[in-house]
């Protein structure tokens, strides 16, 4: 697996550009999915950059931190340090823990890093934080469509966004073409743990719109 | 997903927040099975088309019924965690090819109960109208008002609000008492009589009839189990919640179904509901407690059958989604709306449904109430009846292999004792099915409809086994419900 390192622009920034308007930053996706996708983001950043694994021999698998030191982003540290804090939990207690919490802390983390605008007030209406600037807001999403359009598998990242972003029951939505075999074959060249991840978070997701709250 | 961890976890604690304790499921399944709209609607139609005056006791019964089929349900639902709970039961228990049969009848059942509940609607709005406006549309036109709000609610995935919910609901029963109250104050030259709790007078011809609308009254009941993964304690919260909603319900219904015969007297009840159908407990009301608390128990009927109508259509979207997702249903069922994250597919296909029964109605002139309420809600009913039957056969089946240290009345001796009397009602109602639909008792409708839950077992089975020869890795998923899309063999 390359290495890759934890600095913007993360997997996490991109898949929430991409389940919001490029222009208006007005969200496509329910809050709630949004929530578990950006759950499953961070999760699968981590991953990408081997701090968390799973562990295959527990039943259901369980999720534990590979690396003691995240990067100096605060976000993903906070992460990190409660799976190390407690070993114990499977992915998909995971994905409901920081769904509760992750959506605002990723767009404060956006906002601070300049990707995102400040929130306006509009007559009493706060409108959501617009992209700062047009062009990186769009290109994860442009990045997709091109692979998809050339049938060229995307790189290992691209495809757990796309995985994700499947799983969340966006694909549809925001694609411009969206070819389920396509993202099955690009999911499945992705590591076993990644994979898992992206079924769990489809579970997740499955379950929140099946559950009457 | 084991939460339950022994020492104190930030992560458990935190998802123990938002858990639901049993009042929240308490509330939540009493406000599916509607109580105002059971008392107002279903009792007064049951007696109308029945003639049976012992419908109180058929709720007592039923609820001991219930009760003693909840005993094993329960049990069960510790073990397998499913948000279809029937048919997941069904497949875990029987075998796959079962749980799609029994899967089937379920949706069927829950079409039924929630296509019915258009029948009720505009006579539970027209005296309002009348009296508010001076005039009523026919009540195809409150129907097709009332599928219109439920189909768009249902798309924005607007479950009606915990707290409105509690508080109509909270309503609903005091309104209720306040009207038993009324008719007690109000005896009947002949005194009071307790006819209608002794057996006598319910196994008389009709009792069929009379039972299975009165199952359709708990329907909702058995939805606490879906709670389980949600609920603060797993062992606890559901069968305590269970067993309260069914005692609730039963004791409530019983007891309204009661205080209606009072000012009649045993022997008016039938003569008075059949000439004032849905209106009668109202117009009691207003005899009794005057017109304003009469006025406020109609809204909330209009509210109750509304609310009830919201949750039946969520319950089989949310039913026909986790099937999609399971493939056992086209893929397409499986597919969320991104925007409101609801179940698109199922909820669309619910909404059609109810257009064209409505219009089916609306178009042969049939009456909304007796045969478009009841008739769907006795079918649904026993389509009910048939899954409970086959989901305490799934329980004894499914801990004849391995107990787990569950006690044998929980595991073989209440869920035999509940297929036992499930199967005299199911008897029973077959026998008097002519009296439902309101037939000769030699036409030939009376075994259509009981012939439809055939096919559909017949049709399951044989798609159950399709599916094993040409998609075994669909097969293996069978009854797991949103779980399914994480695969047994990936």
């Amino acid at each position: 697996m390359a290495e890759s390192d934890l600095s913007s622009p993360s997997l996490v920034d991109d898949l929430y550009f991409v389940l919001h308007d490029n222009v208006t930053g007005h969200p496509l996706l329910h809050s709630r999915l949004t929530g578990l996708a950006l759950a499953g983001g961070v999760l699968g950043e981590l991953m990408l950059a081997e701090r968390v694994a799973l562990d295959f021999a527990a039943s259901p698998e369980r999720l534990y931190a590979t690396a003691r030191e995240a990067a100096d982003e605060p976000l993903t540290r906070a992460v990190l340090g409660h799976v190390i804090a407690e070993p114990h939990h499977p992915v998909g207690t995971w994905l409901l823990f920081f769904a509760r919490t992750i959506y605002a802390d990723v767009a404060a983390r956006m906002i601070a890093a300049k990707l995102l605008k400040p929130p306006v007030r509009h007559l009493l209406k706060q409108q959501p934080p617009a992209p700062a600037d047009m062009n990186t807001a769009a290109w994860p999403l442009a990045r997709l469509n091109l692979t998809i359009q050339r049938r060229k598998p995307p790189v290992e990242r691209d495809c757990v966004l796309l995985g994700l972003l499947d799983a969340a029951g966006c694909a549809q939505r925001v694609l411009s073409e969206h070819d389920p075999r396509f993202v099955a074959a690009a999911t499945a060249m992705l590591p076993m743990a990644l994979r898992r991840l992206i079924a769990q978070t489809k579970v997740a997701v499955g379950k929140a719109v099946i559950s009457r709250r | 997903m084991s939460l339950t961890q022994q020492r104190p976890s930030a992560v458990t604690a935190a998802l123990a927040e938002d858990r639901l304790g049993v009042p929240s499921i308490v509330f939540f399944v009493i406000s599916a099975a509607a109580p105002l709209m059971v008392v107002a609607g279903s009792v007064p139609t049951a007696y109308t088309v029945t003639g049976v005056i012992g419908v109180p006791f058929a709720f007592l019964m039923l609820g001991a019924v219930f009760a003693l089929f909840a005993v094993g349900y329960v049990t069960m639902a510790r073990h397998v965690v499913n948000a279809g709970a029937f048919y997941a039961y069904a497949a875990q228990g029987l075998g796959r090819t079962q749980g799609v049969a029994t899967a089937w009848v379920a949706l069927l059942a829950y079409n039924a109960l929630q296509l019915g509940l258009y029948g009720i609607i505009g006579s539970a709005a027209e005296p309002l109208l009348v009296d508010w406006f001076g005039a009523s549309p026919p009540w195809w036109v409150i129907a097709l008002v009332a599928w219109a709000l439920t189909g768009v609610l249902g798309l924005l995935r607007v479950d009606v609000n915990g707290k409105i919910l509690s508080v109509l609901l909270v309503s609903e029963i005091a309104i209720v008492l306040l009207f038993d109250l009324g008719d007690l104050t109000h005896v009947a030259p002949e005194g009071i009589s307790f006819e209608g709790f002794t057996p006598g007078a319910l196994f008389v011809p009709g009792v069929g009839a009379a039972l299975a609308t009165v199952v359709a009254g708990f329907a909702g009941i058995e939805s606490s189990v879906v709670f389980a993964e949600e609920s603060k304690d797993r062992h606890r919260t559901v069968p305590i919640a269970t067993y309260l909603g069914i005692a609730i319900i039963a004791v409530l219904y019983a007891f309204s179904a009661w205080a209606q015969t009072v000012p009649t007297g045993p022997g008016g009840i039938v003569k008075a509901a059949s000439d004032q159908g849905t209106e009668l407990i109202f117009n009691q009301a207003a005899l009794h407690l005057g017109t304003a608390v009469s006025t406020i128990g109609s809204v909330l009927f209009v509210t109750s059958s509304i609310a009830c109508m919201i949750a039946f259509h969520n319950t089989t979207a949310r039913y026909i989604f986790a099937l999609g997702r399971e493939n056992v249903l086209p893929s397409i069922f499986g597919r969320t709306s991104a925007r409101t994250a609801a179940p698109i597919s199922g909820s669309l296909l619910q909404t059609v449904l109810g257009l064209i029964v409505i219009a089916v109605y609306a178009f042969s002139g049939l009456d909304p109430v007796t045969k478009m309420f009841f008739i769907f809600g006795t079918f649904g009913g026993l389509g009910l009846l048939t899954l409970l039957t086959v989901t305490s056969i799934s329980v004894i089946v499914f801990f004849s292999r391995d107990p787990r240290g569950e006690t044998t009345w929980r595991t073989r001796i209440a869920p035999a004792l509940a297929i036992l009397a499930l199967c005299v009602i199911i008897g029973l109602t077959l026998v008097n099915f002519d009296t439902v639909l309101g037939v000769e008792p030699d036409s030939i409708l009376r075994w259509i409809l009981p012939g439809i839950f055939v096919v559909a077992i017949v049709l399951g089975l044989v798609w159950g086994r399709v599916l094993k020869s040409i998609r075994p890795e669909v097969y293996a998923n069978i009854g797991l419900g949103a779980q399914a899309v994480n695969g047994s063999a990936k």
